[in-house]
Formats: structure tokens, C-alpha cells, sequence
């Protein structure tokens, strides 16, 4: 009896432990259904969003010591609405009919480029040690017991009673009020809506307003969780908010806060009533102790594998979906032989003169920049392949190239294992990793990739780097994952020209097995299914195995990059260079400048590694003016602008999935065809463009 | 005469409407048959249960002496299901030989990963040399190296014949194919096809709501409504049936009769797409 006894009253405290970090997941998961329900966009940059309402509200009351009501007014009620209409109005608006990966890939691209904007915008830098603080004065150190057995403070009372609030509001506007039923029209289908008479326009500015004041209010209320704020940990968040709402398969308001709440209450209660086997058991500690963190990842995982609703792929249902032209074909194939051949030439010269110049004389700053520009092109290439040529969006190449940089560290450091040998077992054990992810998620498209590979590299970020057979925990600990760079005969890649030589060589290789790859079966089997999956089975292609192929080379190519980049540093850095915020980038980046071309990825590496140093920081104007004192001085630019300039790139995605490069090359293109078209037609006087010139010049 | 396609009491549900009642369909080798009836009869649900898009709750379907029912698409089709699309379904970025080509290389199932690393995994010239066969074949010659984007929809369509016939088919399931074409092209498209069919000698499966198509293109036919196989026999007599005119036209205390199919043009341009 007594123990009976104990067990539930263990269990009442472990259900109140959850409640409040089940309110945080609530709040996010109801934004994220709100704006789903409303827009259609599969909104990751959610957190984005309530990063910036809670640095304004940080700004504002923390900052210059508004008093708390001013403060709540501007950042959340006027500011993030007014980033919801900017956004809606210079970005949503034109995508509505865009499709549902092209808008994910936008809003990925806006999580990476609004914070850094808005810091830079309002000048602010996170101050260490200066936890922000609630909506309500004394939130975080008043206390209410109401059981006599947790301690509840004002902030998190306050955050559970706006949670509820909310959502009730909410579900009586979708079920009571007109404007519900117009957004969701508007979601189905924007076309048919506006033949119906409604303005979709002012409908989903309207829903765009509502979602963002939602999502401004949420980060408000969890900002004091954090002890700085970061817009990474938002987007953490935001993922396991994710996983909250697909209880509720991302529709259900109600769904969404039980959901939250769920998540919460089952971590605690799994916290407290777990046995505690792992004290004997050494290696199963690191699972034990991140069973519960790796909940939402787990939950979000099998949610989407075994769920067939959730995934029922909205563009199925609009009557309208195909009416848009279909994608541009590489302009290589179609341009005249003479121009690619031209450009060729001058690329490579351009490069040949810029490698001798470094070689002869490159300080040590640029050796390695530019190696790692090399580098970081290896592992983009494996973007290439995924993205680029079958299609599907991923985002746990970076835990692939973890993975091939921790085995490299783990085989030289246990078993010395020469480093070259080590790096490619680790590439085939991320091409592994890579083939059994393809299975369980193969049934899955579009969107649902990005989300599934997500959970999966942040369950890799969670549970697998604390198990010291790949994180390395006591020498980890002591002196970071240390990687030596190889030696091969007489050559000691110590030296960085040396190493530089050797990842310009793979590099090459794996270019060269890229372009061979896609000239070949596999390519040309992905892109019949990238075209129409159900033509491409219908001529006896299987969609599983293509993609298990696809996810196979992809993990390769980056467990190569990957221990490339370990050598190269001489440290795994997981945390600066694989973690799965960090990685979002490599996919923003590669995305924005060409995903379906070597050329792209190389770009991608180059602007990664370059651009700061290059353009922000002004030293390609100290070169042409011949000083490095005569730097106009505006520079050097903030580094954020990196992320802003690229962030915002990706928005071109929509319009020119090809990526910036592929679409400028296609229209100097056209421009040439029109040129040689009016040369031809009419002679002297100014001549008509010719009709085909004009159906390209709608496609670009 | 041997049966190709031998399909047993195939029935599919969906929650609770029984869109297909324990059907039965039968296509002799180098036969022409057509499969007919009202808007919702099943057609397409029975066309998605033969070739494995979806999964039906019951029966049987055998292909040349072979039980497929529980097999995949993709398998089917390497077993001798070709098909073409209401809607059509080309692979942009890719220009009409590739189409071919592709599917070529997956029926003679000789793509390796090695072989593409090496630079062995371009098109072959024996390849080339059977894709422009058919090619010819269709009067696509000329169009060969056109992309994809530039072909009329009518040029789309004998593309996706191609493209179906490349697999060497047993069987082709042409579904609605005069769908988006005018008179003239469905007429050149019927008279492409008999010609094609002439020479490789395959069974063709037609499911068109163009009366004048099945009639004059097929030799026997079926017509199904509300998910029962009404009935079958050669075309004339089927058309000319009490049945028919009962499933198009409904019984006399039908309140609301479905519109009489007018030839050429039940379909053509219904509805945005």
C-alpha cells in the first residue's frame, strides 16, 4: 500500500515537473499548426520569428528599462504581427502556389537570415550571464505550491493560462467566424479562392499577422527559459514543438496542446521512473541519460513513418497545382556548344591563375581558407546528389559528415588506423547510415524527408555523440576529438600545401564521380522520378531503391567531406561545423547557388569559406586599390551578413529551383539566342525576339 | 488464345463505399479491349488495382499465368504492364530519346553504380539503335533530341506510348488517352497505335470515355457501373445494348440522368486542370 502510495504521489510531481516545459512545446506546436492551417507553409522559421519578438522585448524592457506593458505592446503586439505582413507581403504572397518544398526550403533559408538580420538591425548582442526576463514582474523567482509538492513560478503560471487561452481563442475563430473558413480555403487552393471572389491576398495577410503575433507572444513567454538568447536554441524548439503537433497531424489545434503538454509530462514522468540500471552498465549510461531529451525526435520520427495521413500531400488537393510551367532544363544542354565550351575555358583559367597565385604567394590565412572552401565543396557535393538530382530535401548531412569525422577520430585514436583508410570507413559507414535512413523513410516525399532527416540529426545531436564510441567521452573531455592529417609516403600532409593538394584531388575525384553519376543509370533513374514518381515505376523503376541508392552516395560523398574537414582542422568540432542548426546552412547555401551542378557546390564551398573574408571584411577592395589601408570604411561588414545574404537568397528558390547561378547563366543564354535570333531574322533593322526565345524568357 | 490478363473478383473499398464489387476481367493475347462506363463507375480504381497503385481488398489478378497481386508497380511493369496517363506524366528536363533510353536501361536491368563511376553509363549504341526504332515507329524521328517542354500534348502522348513500349509490354493500359486532343488527334493517335500494336503484337487494355473511340478501336469491351462489371461481349453489340443505355442514361425514374456521352467530347476540356 505504501509503495502504491509513493508511486502515485511520485507520479502527480512528475506530472507537475512536466507541465511546464509541456506548455513551452504547446505554445510552439499551436503557432506552428496556426500558421500551417493558415498559410500552408511548413513555417521552421517559426522560431525565427519569436527570436525577434523576444530581442525586441529583451532590447526594450532588459535593455533601456521600458516598464513591462510598453515593452509587451511594441514587440509583440506591433512588431511581430509587422513581420508577419513584411513577410506575407514580400515573400508568401508570391509563393502561395509555389510548392510545399519550395516554400519549406524559403522558410529554412528565413531561419537562418532573420535573426541575423534583426541583430543587425537593432545592434544586439547576447550578453552572457543576463537571463531575459518574463512578462511579469518577479516571474522567475515568486513561487506558488498549490499540491505541496512542485513549485510552480509566475512565468511558467502565466505561460500555461495564455497557452489555454490561446487556444481556445483560436478554435473559436476556425469554427465561429468567417475568416476561419476563408484560410483554409485559401490554403487548399489560392487559385480556385480567387476565382471564387475572395481576395486571398488580404485572407492570408491577415492569417500571416495573426500567426506571427502568435509566435511573437510564444517567444516572449519561453525566452526566460534560456540563459542567453540564441536563435538556435528557438529553433530546437521549434523542431520539438514539431514533433508535438504531428500528434495532432499538424491540423488540430486541441491536438497540438495535449501534445505539448504530452511531451512534457512524459519526459518527467520517464525521468522519474526509469530504472536506474545504466549505474552498473556503463555503456548504456549515455542512453539512459538522453532517453528523454531524444523523446520528441523519436516520437516526431515514428509519427511521420507510421502515420499515412499526416503526409497526404497537400498539393494533391488543388484542382489547379498544374498549371505552372515545369522546371528549366540545365542550360548546358540546351545552350550551343560553342558558349559552354568558351566558359569552360575561362573558368578554368581563372582558376589555374588563382591556385598559382596562392601556391606562390598565399599566406597561411588564405591556405586555409581556401582548403577549407575545397573541403566544404566535397561535402556539398553530397547536396548535389541528394537535392540536386533525386529531389529530396535533407537535412542530417551534417550528422553524415559527423559521422565519417568521429570515425576517423575514434579508429586513429584506438587502434591507429592509418587516417586515409579511417576516412573512408567512415564514409562507408555514413553510406550505410545513409541506405538504412532510406528505408523507413521511403515512402515518404517532398517536405516529410526534410522533417524525418531532421529528427534523425537531431537525434544524433541528442543520444549518439554522448556514447564515447563516437563522441569519445574522457579524451574527448580532455583534449577535444583530436584528428592527425595523413601521411602518405614521403608526403606529410602536416604541411597545408600539401594538404591543400590532396583535398583538391579528392575533390576532383569525387566532382568527376558526380558528374559520371549523373550522366549514368542512377542519375537518370533520379530524375525520371524526380519528373513523376508514378511514370518512372511504371517503367519498372523502383522508388525505394533509387532513393536508398541516392541517400547511400550522399552519405559517402559527406562522411568523406566530413573526415576531410576533422583532418584539416585537426579536431572533429562537432558542435562549430556538424551540429544540425549549423548544417542548415550548408543546405540554404548549396540551395541558393545551384543545387544540381558541381559548379554550384564548388560556388557554395567558396562562399561559405570566402565571402567573409573577401567581401565583408573588404579585402578584395584592398587588393584593387593596391593598399589594404585604403579599405572604404564601411568595412569590414559585419560576418552576420553572410547568413542574412544567403538566408534571404534561398527565397529564389521558388522561382528558380536550379539555383542563382543556373538561372543567370540561363538568361545571359537567352540573351545570346536573341542576339543571333535578330541577326539573323532581320538584318538592320531592329528585329522581333523569335517565339522560342520568348517561352524561354517566361522560364527564366 | 491465351489469357493475358486474368483478373478474379477484384474489390476495393474505400471507408465504406464499395468501389469495386468482386470484378472480373479478362484481355486475350493481342487483343483490343476496351473498358467503359459513367463517371464513378470504378474504371479508374480498377485500372490503379491491376497495376498495383492501389492495393486491393480482395481477388486476384494474374498476368500471363503469373499471380500479381500482391506485387509492387514497379515489378509489375517489369513483368509486362506498360500503361500512359489521363494526365500526362513525362519526366521534365529530359528530352523524348531519354525517355526511351531510361527505360530501356531498366528493363534490361544492367545499371551499376560501378559502371556509372567508370563512365560506362551513358546510353549504348544498341540502345540508341532500339530507341529510335520506336521512335520511328510513332513518327517521333524528327522530335528526338526535342526537350520535353516543347512538345504538344498530343506528341506527349505518343511519347508516354513510347516510352511504355520500350518495356517490351505484354499488356498496355492506355488510360483515357484522347483526353486533351481533338477529333484529328485522337483519330491519328487510335490509327499510331493500331499500327504499333500490328507489329509488336501486345494486348491493349483501353479505358476512354470517347464512345466513338472504343468503338471503332476495340473489338470487345466491358462496361462497369457503381463497381459492378455490367457486362461484356464485342463492342457493337455492347454499345448498342439495353445496358449501356441504362448506365449512361439511367432508369426512367432517375430523377437526375447522367449527360449523354456526345463523342469526341465527354472529356475533352472537362474541368481546369
Amino acid at each position: 500500500m505504501a509503495l502504491a502510495a509513493s508511486v502515485a504521489s511520485d507520479l502527480f510531481t512528475a506530472i507537475l515537473q512536466g507541465t511546464p516545459p509541456g506548455t513551452v512545446y504547446a505554445l510552439i506546436a499551436l503557432g506552428f499548426v496556426l500558421t500551417y492551417k493558415t498559410s500552408g507553409v511548413f513555417n521552421l522559421a517559426f522560431g525565427a520569428q519569436a527570436y525577434v519578438s523576444a530581442v525586441m522585448y529583451f532590447k526594450t524592457h532588459t535593455e533601456w528599462g521600458w516598464a513591462i506593458v510598453p515593452s509587451l505592446v511594441v514587440s509583440v503586439l506591433v512588431l511581430a504581427p509587422l513581420v508577419g505582413l513584411v513577410l506575407e507581403r514580400l515573400i508568401f504572397r508570391h509563393l502561395r502556389t509555389a510548392s510545399a518544398v519550395a516554400k519549406l526550403v524559403v522558410t529554412i533559408g528565413l531561419t537562418v537570415a532573420l535573426p541575423n538580420l534583426f541583430d543587425l538591425v537593432t545592434n544586439f548582442e547576447a550578453i552572457a550571464g543576463v537571463t531575459p526576463v518574463g512578462i511579469v514582474p518577479d516571474g522567475a523567482s515568486v513561487f506558488y505550491n498549490p499540491f505541496g509538492n512542485y513549485a510552480f513560478s509566475r512565468n511558467e503560471l502565466v505561460a500555461m493560462a495564455i497557452a489555454v487561452v490561446a487556444m481556445a481563442g483560436l478554435g473559436g475563430l476556425f469554427r465561429f467566424s468567417g475568416i476561419g473558413l476563408r484560410m483554409r480555403a485559401v490554403v487548399e487552393s489560392p487559385r480556385l479562392t480567387e476565382l471564387d471572389g475572395i481576395a486571398a491576398d488580404r485572407v492570408s495577410a491577415f492569417a500571416w499577422a495573426l500567426s506571427s503575433l502568435f509566435a511573437g507572444m510564444a517567444g516572449v513567454l519561453i525566452a526566460p527559459r534560456f540563459n542567453t538568447l540564441s536563435a538556435g536554441d528557438f529553433f530546437n524548439l521549434v523542431v520539438v514543438a514539431v514533433a508535438a503537433a504531428a500528434v495532432g497531424r499538424l491540423v488540430s489545434l486541441p491536438w497540438a496542446l495535449v501534445g505539448g503538454l504530452g511531451l512534457g509530462i512524459v519526459i518527467a514522468v520517464l525521468n522519474t521512473f526509469l530504472p536506474r540500471w545504466s549505474e552498473d552498465v556503463t555503456w548504456l549510461r549515455p542512453l539512459q541519460d538522453n532517453l528523454t531529451p531524444a523523446i520528441p525526435f523519436v516520437v516526431l520520427f515514428v509519427v511521420l513513418v507510421a502515420v499515412p495521413s499526416i503526409r497526404r500531400t497537400r498539393e494533391a488537393g488543388d484542382p489547379l497545382a498544374g498549371v505552372d510551367p515545369p522546371p528549366p532544363s540545365l542550360v548546358s544542354a540546351t545552350r550551343d556548344a560553342r558558349r559552354t565550351l568558351v566558359t569552360r575555358i575561362a573558368g578554368t583559367t581563372f582558376l589555374l591563375v588563382v591556385g598559382v597565385v596562392l601556391f606562390t604567394r598565399g599566406d597561411d590565412v588564405w591556405i586555409f581558407l581556401v582548403t577549407q572552401a575545397v573541403v566544404l565543396s566535397i561535402v556539398y557535393l553530397s547536396i548535389t546528389v541528394i537535392t540536386g538530382f533525386a529531389g529530396q530535401i535533407s537535412l542530417c548531412q551534417g550528422t553524415f559528415g559527423a559521422i565519417g569525422a568521429f570515425t576517423v577520430f575514434q579508429l586513429v585514436d584506438r587502434y591507429d588506423v592509418s587516417v586515409l583508410a579511417a576516412a573512408l570507413i567512415g564514409a562507408v559507414i555514413a553510406a550505410v547510415v545513409g541506405a538504412v535512413l532510406s528505408l523507413p523513410i521511403r515512402q515518404l516525399s517532398g517536405i516529410w524527408v526534410a522533417i524525418a532527416t531532421l529528427a534523425f540529426a537531431f537525434f544524433f545531436d541528442a543520444v549518439m555523440i554522448k556514447f564515447s564510441w563516437v563522441g569519445g567521452s574522457d579524451t574527448a573531455l580532455l583534449q577535444g576529438t583530436k584528428v592527425p592529417r595523413p601521411v602518405i609516403g614521403p608526403w606529410d600532409m602536416g604541411d597545408d600545401k600539401s594538404f591543400l593538394v590532396l583535398a583538391l584531388v579528392v575533390l576532383v575525384v569525387v566532382a568527376a564521380a558526380v558528374i559520371r553519376i549523373r550522366e549514368g543509370t542512377i542519375g537518370r533513374t533520379l530524375r525520371a522520378l524526380r519528373g513523376s514518381e508514378v511514370a518512372a515505376q511504371s517503367i519498372g523503376i523502383s522508388p525505394a531503391r533509387a532513393r536508398l541508392t541516392a541517400f547511400a552516395i550522399s552519405g559517402f560523398i559527406a562522411g568523406l567531406g566530413g573526415a576531410m574537414l576533422a583532418m584539416h582542422q585537426e579536431n572533429v568540432n562537432y558542435g562549430n561545423n556538424f551540429a544540425p542548426f549549423a548544417a542548415l546552412f550548408w543546405v540554404v547555401l548549396v540551395v541558393t547557388l545551384g543545387a544540381r551542378t558541381v559548379e554550384g557546390a564548388v560556388n557554395a564551398g567558396a562562399a561559405f569559406s570566402l565571402f567573409d573574408t573577401l567581401i565583408l571584411k573588404g579585402t578584395i577592395f584592398g587588393w584593387i586599390l593596391r593598399s589594404p589601408d585604403r579599405i572604404p570604411g564601411i568595412f569590414p561588414i559585419s560576418p552576420k551578413w553572410r547568413f542574412v545574404l544567403f538566408g534571404l537568397g534561398a527565397l529564389q528558390f521558388a522561382r528558380h529551383p536550379e539555383g542563382l547561378i543556373e538561372a543567370s547563366k540561363q538568361r545571359s543564354a537567352a540573351r545570346a539566342e536573341r542576339r543571333r535570333a535578330a541577326k539573323e531574322t532581320a538584318g538592320p533593322p531592329p528585329a522581333e525576339p523569335s517565339p522560342p526565345v520568348a517561352v524561354e524568357e517566361t522560364v527564366s | 488464345m491465351s489469357s493475358i490478363l486474368h483478373a478474379r473478383e477484384v474489390t476495393k473499398r474505400f471507408s465504406g463505399i464499395l468501389a469495386l464489387d468482386r470484378v472480373d476481367i479478362d484481355v486475350e493475347e493481342g487483343e483490343r479491349v476496351g473498358l467503359i462506363g459513367p463517371n464513378g463507375a470504378g474504371k479508374t480504381t480498377l485500372f490503379n488495382c491491376l497495376l498495383g497503385v492501389l492495393r486491393s481488398d480482395g481477388g486476384t489478378v494474374e498476368l500471363d499465368g503469373t499471380d500479381i497481386t500482391r506485387l509492387p508497380v514497379h515489378q509489375r511493369a517489369r513483368r509486362g504492364i506498360g500503361r500512359t496517363f489521363q494526365r500526362i506524366e513525362l519526366f521534365p528536363d529530359s528530352t523524348v530519346r531519354e525517355h526511351l533510353l531510361i527505360a530501356e536501361r531498366v528493363r534490361q536491368g544492367r545499371g551499376r553504380l560501378w559502371k556509372d563511376l567508370v563512365g560506362q553509363g551513358g546510353p549504348r549504341p544498341d540502345e540508341v539503335a532500339s530507341c529510335d526504332e520506336v521512335l520511328e515507329l510513332l513518327g517521333l524521328s524528327d522530335l528526338a533530341d526535342e526537350p520535353i517542354e516543347r512538345l504538344s500534348l498530343g506528341k506527349g502522348r505518343l511519347v508516354e506510348v513510347g516510352r511504355a513500349l520500350m518495356t517490351q509490354p505484354k499488356l498496355l493500359l492506355l488510360d483515357e488517352p484522347s483526353s486533351g486532343l481533338d477529333r484529328v488527334e485522337t483519330a491519328a493517335l487510335a490509327e499510331t497505335l493500331r499500327r504499333v500494336q500490328a507489329e509488336h503484337g501486345f494486348a491493349i487494355l483501353l479505358v476512354e470515355h470517347d464512345v466513338e473511340l472504343v468503338a471503332s478501336f476495340t473489338t470487345r469491351c466491358y462496361l462497369l457501373d457503381f463497381g459492378r462489371m455490367l457486362t461484356d461481349g464485342p463492342t457493337p453489340e455492347v454499345m448498342a445494348g439495353d445496358k449501356m443505355r441504362h448506365a449512361y442514361l439511367g432508369d426512367v425514374v432517375l430523377e437526375d440522368p447522367a449527360p449523354v456521352p456526345v463523342a469526341g467530347s465527354a472529356k475533352n476540356g472537362g474541368g481546369v486542370r
